[in-house]
């Protein structure tokens, strides 16, 4: 397929505005992309030909145990160390209050002796309640999907492969209720995985951890049908194991990232903008238009097979899979030309649902990985939100005014603007949102919600010009020096393409799904599950190369870098395997 | 114990919202307090010794200004924590430095000076040269210079000893702060000849223990860690059946 050349500067690029991307709910539509940090993971281990290997394995008959996992790139080597226990049905909750679970683990930098072993297995299994050793970069948790794992082990020990409609509903053995990195309970931080090459890149460390917690999954499942029945037992069947994943349950505790890191949000965004309109500026040709009719015929069938148990995202899908048809019949019939990316993007602006529109935006961002993953390195961000004290403040209200219109425009003396505040509970600081003036804590409020700071230094600001027009920023902090904070941030968000999420984080209409979807999508996502308004559940590396085929003659390159929208495999349930 | 800088910057945070501090006076104080732990320069021990100040201080969030022309400010610190005001203060004189080329600012009447090199590094982060002296009231007499390079954000630290006490340094409770925003001040404003020098920091070594904390955590006493999470829990909502509702599935 054509290529053009690749545009070396933003305005060569015809990208979104603001308004329109940063806008909550279309942020909450976000479907992963190959850009994804789970989809940029495989590639690299490809690419690299990072290398994997078991160096412990010691599980008694149930699976309980140690595992060593350990990873060497080029510049580095690490271990994944698994710690597995007997968790009774009455202690496995996915909330993060919980103080037990099925497996923790923690990805750890360099070699692991005995004093390190000790010191992990006393920690590690506490997690938080833990004091990390600071060699470790990432430490999780995850509890078994019980109905999953007892169908796959009872399934392999008779000598069979397990149903996989069992994935269909859920695609993993385990889910991950929380990873943590960036210095959590004494871990290393992430200034120093910034110093290193194998994980500067955001949550890639937390990646690599996931994907081998994955692989953890099946030898253990494996390992506990072959104790059960070592006569019978059959391994996994490659197409199945490529179709686990590992799930992971996500609450509010994920929401106030979005609002704290906003640079990196914002660059998150703009990377991807890039991508979008670096697609859209290709000259479609007939191998581009087969790819993306084979693409869209996958996320059809995808849509089509995968059980989502809430209601409104099952419609949402349901309303995507029809439309999605209607661009398989587009591309069919539309003769091809220059702009016809542009006319697709175009068209489903104004006549597809959210969900269709970032749909088919992945679907165009992944014709393109020569130009695309390019943009790979521009997800970092050295975050450092600066104050410009000597601005004029006359120029920091124009700010204000272009940047921040969403802000002063809302009237949050309005009940149904003012209706939520955030809080950390005492409950493992978990962040929850409470109605003003029905539940208790408002006094404590966490100043997640930008836009009504924003309208008070509005205000202000205008106060002190009025006496003195040529006032300067520090004239207004001297006056105001509980302004510095959001000042701070206004000043530093004014000068990055894409700037704050907009939406009034107070409002009663507000929807915190879509700061989580938002997150999820760029870290790669799927099956995007909600339960109930303030938590979800979703999986990640479904579909994506095991360690296996990164060895393997018959692995195409499609295997490490062609997985999204994975479709579940057929007709392997009563074939023994010969994975 | 050890802890992680992040971990270290995030509690003392919550632990000066705690004591009232506004949320940009939590976040500098707290970077305050962490570069000059990860630095090995003691950050933790100045703010426990000198809690007292600091709670009193909580709101204090206005530097109370005595004198101000366009080149030179000086303020009166109130014998509260330069973790109160110390920033504003020196965002005044960053401002003056970037008007004007060259600014000085005197803090008079301040406690827990040392932990103002957290803040000016900052400042010299954006590219302004920073040198700071100031006196201690011991004896014999010293002297410490910190110079900030614009574009570092470690200094070079000396200590000299001083031989006579000038009369109008006395109480010995103030910051004298030169920026210029394109002159590079050096660290060494005094002649090694005429003062003895005590101690000597230089830049490299500054990172060097920098890259230790990274590698190895940071330690810190675990009775004033709990002390700073005892204020830092002050922020948090205890929980009821209510905050319960909705905060994830109890499956």
């Amino acid at each position: 397929m054509t290529a053009n050349a690749l545009p070396l500067t933003d305005s060569a690029l015809s990208l979104r505005p603001a308004a329109t991307v940063m806008e909550l709910e279309r942020l909450g539509s976000f479907s992963p992309t190959r850009l994804s940090f789970a989809r940029r993971l495989t590639r690299l281990m490809s690419d690299q030909g990072w290398r994997v290997s078991r160096s412990h394995f010691d599980l008694d008959d149930e699976g309980h145990g140690e595992a060593i996992y350990r990873l060497d790139t080029p510049a580095g080597h690490y271990h994944v160390v698994v710690f597995s226990q007997h968790l009774a049905d009455a202690q496995r909750t996915d909330r993060v209050i919980a103080e037990a679970w099925d497996v923790t683990f923690g990805l750890v930098e360099g070699e692991v002796d005995a004093e390190l072993m000790a010191s992990l297995a006393a920690n590690v299994p506490l997690q938080e309640a833990g004091r990390q050793h600071p060699r470790l970069l990432v430490i999780s948790r995850a509890n078994k999907s019980v109905r999953n794992f007892q169908a796959f082990v009872a399934a392999l020990a008779s000598g069979e492969q397990p149903s996989v409609t069992y994935l269909r509903e859920s695609g993993y053995l385990y889910r991950t209720t929380a990873v943590y990195g960036n210095g959590k309970f004494g871990i290393a931080d992430y200034d120093r995985l910034r110093q290193g090459t194998d994980f500067q890149h955001p949550f890639s460390a937390q990646m690599a951890a996931i994907y081998l917690l994955r692989e953890f999954s099946v030898e253990q499942v494996e390992h506990i049908a072959r104790c059960r029945d070592s006569q019978r037992v059959v391994d996994l069947a490659a197409p199945i194991r490529r179709y686990l994943g590992i799930g992971n349950s996500t609450g509010l505790g994920m929401a106030p990232f979005l609002i704290n890191h906003p640079q990196l949000i914002s660059q998150w965004v703009l990377v991807r903008e890039r991508a979008l309109a670096l697609a859209i500026s290709q000259q479609p040709d007939e191998a581009s238009r087969t790819r993306l009719l084979a693409l869209c015929t996958r996320a059809i069938a995808y849509l089509s097979e995968t059980a989502i148990e809430d209601v409104p995202q099952a419609t949402r899908n349901q309303v995507a899979h029809e439309e999605l048809l209607q661009i398989v019949a587009w591309l069919e019939q539309l003769p091809l030309e220059d702009n016809s990316w542009a006319q697709l993007s175009e068209w489903a602006l104004t006549h597809l649902s959210l969900e269709t529109q970032e749909l088919v935006n992945t679907l165009l961002i992944e014709l393109y990985p020569a130009q695309v993953d390019a943009l790979d390195d521009a997800m970092s961000v050295y975050e450092k939100l600066d104050l410009s004290p000597d601005m004029p403040l006359v120029q920091l209200k124009q700010i204000i005014e272009t940047h921040f219109d969403w802000a002063i425009q809302e009237d949050y003396s309005n009940d149904e603007a003012r209706y939520w505040f955030w809080y950390h509970s005492a409950e493992k600081e978990e962040p929850r949102l409470g109605v003003r003036g029905q539940e208790a804590g408002e006094e404590k409020e966490l100043s997640l919600a930008v836009g009504p700071r924003v309208q008070r230094v509005y205000e202000s600001l205008c106060a002190v010009l009025e006496a003195g027009p040529r006032s300067r920023t520090i004239d207004l902090l001297m006056a105001h020096p509980e302004y510095m904070s959001i000042v701070r941030r206004i000043q530093t968000m004014a000068n990055t393409e894409y700037g704050e999420i907009r939406a009034n984080l107070w409002h009663r209409d507000m929807k915190p799904m879509h700061l989580l979807r938002a997150k999820l999508s760029f870290l790669g996502a799927h099956r995007f599950d909600p339960r109930g308004d303030r938590w979800v559940r979703v999986a990640f590396f479904q579909g994506a190369p095991m360690l296996s085929d990164f060895g393997s003659a018959e692995a195409s390159k499609e295997t490490f870098d062609d997985w999204s929208f994975p479709l579940a495999p057929l007709g392997l349930e009563q074939a023994s395997s010969a994975a | 114990m050890k802890v992680s800088l992040n971990e270290l910057q995030s509690v003392c945070r919550k632990a000066f919202l705690g004591m009232g501090f506004s949320e940009g006076h939590a976040d500098d104080a707290a970077a305050m307090v962490g570069w000059m732990q990860s630095h090995g320069l003691d950050g933790l021990k100045a703010l426990h010794d000198g809690l007292e100040y600091v709670m009193a201080s909580s709101t204090e969030g206005r530097p109370e200004l005595v004198y101000e022309d366009a080149d030179l400010a000086v303020v009166d610190g109130r014998e509260l924590s330069v973790l109160a005001s110390g920033n504003l203060a020196m965002e005044l004189a960053y401002t003056k430095a970037r008007v004007r080329g060259l600014s000085v600012i005197k803090i008079r009447h301040c406690r827990q000076r040392q932990l103002i090199m957290g803040y000016l590094a900052r400042l010299a982060d954006r590219g302004m040269n920073v040198t700071a002296f100031w006196r201690h009231a011991q004896s014999p007499l010293t002297e410490q210079v910190v110079g900030f390079r614009a574009r570092s954000n470690v200094p070079s630290i000396r200590v000299y000893q001083l031989e006579e006490q000038p009369e109008e340094d006395a109480p010995n409770d103030g910051i004298t702060i030169v920026m210029a925003n394109h002159v590079d001040l050096l660290p060494t404003v005094r002649s090694d000849d005429e003062y003895a020098l005590l101690a000597r920091l230089d830049e490299s070594d500054l990172l060097a223990v920098h890259q230790q904390s990274l590698a190895e955590g940071i330690g810190v006493d675990p009775d004033g860690w709990q002390q700073l999470k005892t204020l830092a829990s002050q922020t948090l909502v205890e929980a009821s059946e209510q905050s319960r509702a909705g905060a994830g599935p109890a499956d």
